[in-house]
């Protein structure tokens, strides 16, 4: 027998791995059907109950979270499964590691046909490779979807998700308005013995501060969480929304530290911006005059709402959640009371911006290979109904009418079932919505319309949502899809420029770099390839506007 | 002297290592108000066992507990079996072939195919939601092999020979003669196997797609992960609190516990078979 030399051996090694890296592509790279329309409805539009005329299943991937993990024998299937004609077939993943299973599992062309829980820009990773289904391509068939689009004013948002070849791989969560969350708590019992009203604007929080040092000269008023890993993450993402710029946990939304100005019709770069230097500004003020801890752009979480429940700060940064479970549930100051304040008006006055939050959510991805199913139309018509239908929501929210909640939310007569509690309603109910029954879950629960969305909310919440509601949402940047070679540039350039960026903005807010060198700052900023970036996505956006605008 | 110094810093060594373990100890035990204050060293505070009540009556944790069981012992029989025969024909110095052999081995420690590629083997040989795809594809780790076929080769040849001349055919000699005396490398090796197994969470997440075949560390690892992330969830009551405060905790210790009380049992042949295989003879 000839013994094969090493070198043919290693050949024949070398042949079997291309091989089974082009049988992963082309296995990955299919969906060259049209899709069948076996088990869809005729008829199916805006206000029909999806039904598929044969009972169908499809896979799924199934995000399962640790607060109410997956259950094959939820209600919500069962239920489903009577009102749909459908079943899913789930592919369960413990949410800690989503995106790294679904990455894997999709390049190696197994994916379900149904792949929620994705958020918009993700997806950018698996169009290239073909796994993925250009949605846009397919909205005919969704009538849901695109009456919510057309209702609320969304088709900006959709451009924004746009690739270069004019297609969207994502169909996101639909919210009505922005839901902004963050702002700042502050102790409100010692706001009324010093005698402060609650604050409207920055230069009013400044003030506020001022007044607590006078009070407690020992003291830093306001110190800071949410640091890693950006640091003042929530502060600089406010504070830069109401000063027109972004910052924070902003700064790299919509496109890796290239900011829209809507006046001159261009991306500039966002560090260099005049507005964000006001912002660092800002808070330098506040740092040399001992209102702020100097740890609070460093500390972990922890470390500040530590000293936030023992007294040693009166202001943090919050959302809805922390207010609750962080700061209140462990103040054990004597009379000690806290609240969320509107988000503070900066120079550009009461607007908002889509900056870190967007009216778009978390969404589906389809997978190529269901166009090759027979049952391509009613899994679009079941995926219309489930997400963006009023009923579907509904369901997917608080359940079946009459079951586990009553009343509508049209006429405000909503009421979850008392034996079932929900984060803060009904606390001591002995089952829960989501563990128990399998309804608000985050796979398939989220946007809506804002009276929608309030139903979830504590009267408290809701009062805040209303204030912030009324504020003027700013206009919405365009469209600038990269080739994929460009987003590997701009991606390669924005990471160092951010941490540039967020390590001096540190050294101007800290005084450990004087103001005065501002100027000198803009222009290192040029050496971190700021031009080339900032004038590539210029360009995305020009050709993308003469190609589709 | 010498000596009280070097107590000296192995104490604080011990110290160092065994601190976390005590803390987390502590904090399982203890009431949320204290750990929320950051008030737990040693000692818990404001003692308190809802959190274990709560986890223990878990079925999935049970069930996911039950898991890591039956794959830490099938894989570890697996590895014991592939890894003593292939040492035991790596340790025969006159076998033809051997280097390409060993080539083999080594060369898995440099390279592999990544997570892709393995993914897609394991889908085509049928063995996700199987206990193979976590038993099989690291079956053989190349470190134990090699210190195994280090302690094979300094077995005295005379032993196997005069069990040859006795008329013992290769398998009863590594049966009958070889392992017996091997005691020593074999309880080693089956504690690092067990403990990389049991510790193991990645090929269990990658190729199970079904919660009910989780291990117990998948559990775990989805539980810290979601109580660190910003949950979608509002919590008031004061259980809730007590358990978000120190589930983490609680779930370590009783993922630890068993694996740990291994050790003592294990010691005395886990250090001379470490040096046995290690130090040339």
């Amino acid at each position: 027998m000839n013994k094969p030399s090493k070198r043919q051996f290693l050949a024949g090694a070398g042949a079997d791995a291309v091989a089974a890296g082009l049988g992963a592509c082309s296995s990955s790279g299919g969906g060259s059907g049209s899709g069948g329309t076996a088990g869809s409805m005729s008829s199916y539009a805006v206000g029909t109950q999806f039904k598929a005329t044969t009972p169908l299943t499809f896979s799924i991937m199934m995000l399962s979270n640790p607060n109410y993990p997956y259950n094959a024998k939820w209600p919500f299937f069962t239920d489903l499964k009577q009102m749909t004609n459908v079943s899913l077939n789930a592919t369960v993943i413990p949410g800690a590691d989503y995106n790294t299973k679904r990455s894997a599992i999709i390049n190696a062309g197994n994916a379900p046909m149904i792949i929620p829980k994705t958020y918009p820009g993700e997806e950018n990773e698996y169009v290239a490779g073909g796994a993925i289904l250009p949605v846009s391509d397919y909205v005919h068939l969704m009538p849901n979807f695109q009456a919510t689009v057309a209702k609320w004013n969304l088709q900006g948002n959709l451009d924004q998700l746009k690739q270069s070849d004019g297609k969207y791989y994502l169909l996101p969560g639909l919210h009505e308005n922005v839901w902004l969350d963050y702002t700042l708590a502050v102790r409100t019992d010692i706001m009324s013995k010093l005698g402060i009203s609650a604050p409207q604007t920055w230069d009013d929080v400044h003030t506020m501060l001022t007044k607590m040092k006078q009070a407690n000269p020992s003291v830093f008023p306001f110190s800071d969480r949410w640091n890693q890993p950006t640091p003042g993450g929530s502060l600089l993402n406010i504070l830069s929304m109401s000063y027109g710029t972004a910052a924070g946990w902003g700064f790299q939304s919509p496109n890796q530290g290239a900011y829209w100005d809507a006046a001159s019709k261009t991306w500039v770069a966002t560090g260099a911006m005049p507005q964000f230097q006001q912002v660092v500004q800002y808070l330098n003020t506040l740092h040399s005059e001992g209102l702020i801890d100097p740890e609070s752009f460093t500390q972990s979480d922890d470390a500040a709402i530590q000293k936030f429940v023992t007294g040693k700060s009166l202001v943090i940064s919050t959302n809805a959640q922390s207010l609750v479970n962080d700061y209140r549930s462990a103040l054990k100051i004597p009379g000690a009371t806290v609240a969320k304040i509107p988000m503070p008006i900066g120079p550009l006055g009461a607007v908002i911006a889509e900056n870190g939050a967007s009216r778009l959510e978390n969404g589906v991805m389809i997978s190529s290979k269901a166009l090759n199913s027979p049952n391509f139309t009613a899994l679009m018509q079941f995926v219309d109904w489930l997400w963006y239908s009023d009923a579907g929501k509904m369901f997917a929210k608080w359940g079946v009418q009459g079951t586990t909640y009553t009343g509508s939310i049209a006429d405000n007569t909503f009421k979850l079932n008392p034996n079932i509690k929900w984060a803060g309603i009904n606390p001591t109910a002995p089952k829960s919505l989501q563990v128990d029954y399998g309804f608000f879950n985050g796979v398939f629960a989220y946007g809506g319309s804002t009276a929608f969305l309030n139903s979830q909310f504590t009267p408290e919440e809701l009062a805040w949502q209303n204030t912030m509601n009324q504020r003027q949402l700013q206009p919405l940047a365009p469209p600038a899809p990269l080739s994929s070679q460009d987003q590997q540039s701009v991606t390669l350039w924005g990471t160092t420029l951010m941490d540039y960026v967020q390590q001096q903005e540190l050294q101007f807010i800290q005084g450990s770099r004087p103001m005065s060198q501002w100027s000198a700052y803009v222009s290192e900023l040029n050496g971190k390839n700021q031009a080339q970036l900032v004038s590539t996505i210029n360009s995305a956006t020009t050709s993308f506007n003469k190609k589709f605008g | 002297m010498f000596q009280v110094v070097n107590g000296l810093i192995l104490l604080g060594v011990v110290a160092a290592v065994l601190y976390p373990f005590l803390n987390i100890l502590a904090r399982s035990f203890s009431s949320e108000q204290y750990i929320v204050a950051g008030q737990i060293n040693l000692w818990p505070r404001g003692f308190n066992v809802t959190t274990y009540g709560h986890v223990l009556s878990d079925p999935v944790f049970w069930l996911n507990y039950r898991n890591t069981v039956f794959y830490t012992v099938t894989a570890t029989v697996v590895s014991m079996v592939l890894t003593t025969s292939y040492a035991y024909v790596l340790s025969k110095r006159h076998l033809r072939g051997r280097k390409i052999l060993i080539w083999i081995a080594i060369f898995t420690m440099f390279f592999n195919g990544g997570i892709i590629p393995n993914y897609v083997l394991v889908s085509y040989l049928h063995m996700r939601d199987t206990v193979w795809a976590i038993a099989l594809p690291n079956a053989i780790n190349v470190f134990n092999l090699l210190v195994m076929k280090t302690f094979f080769e300094h077995m005295p040849p005379d032993l196997e020979e005069a069990a040859a001349v006795d008329g013992l055919s290769t398998y009863r000699i590594l049966w009958r003669i070889v392992l017996p005396l091997s005691k020593a490398v074999l309880a080693t090796m089956i504690l690092f196997y067990a403990v990389a197994y049991w510790n193991s969470w990645f090929s269990a997440f990658l190729y199970m797609d079904n919660p009910n075949l989780f291990p117990v560390t998948v559990y775990l690892r989805n539980l810290i992960a979601g109580a660190t992330s910003v949950a979608n969830e509002q919590m008031n009551n004061g259980t809730q609190l007590q358990i978000a405060a120190n589930i983490q905790a609680v779930t370590v210790v009783l993922v630890a516990v068993p694996i740990l009380s291994v050790y003592p049992f294990i010691q005395r042949y886990f250090v001379s078979g470490v040096m046995l295989g290690a130090v040339k003879g």
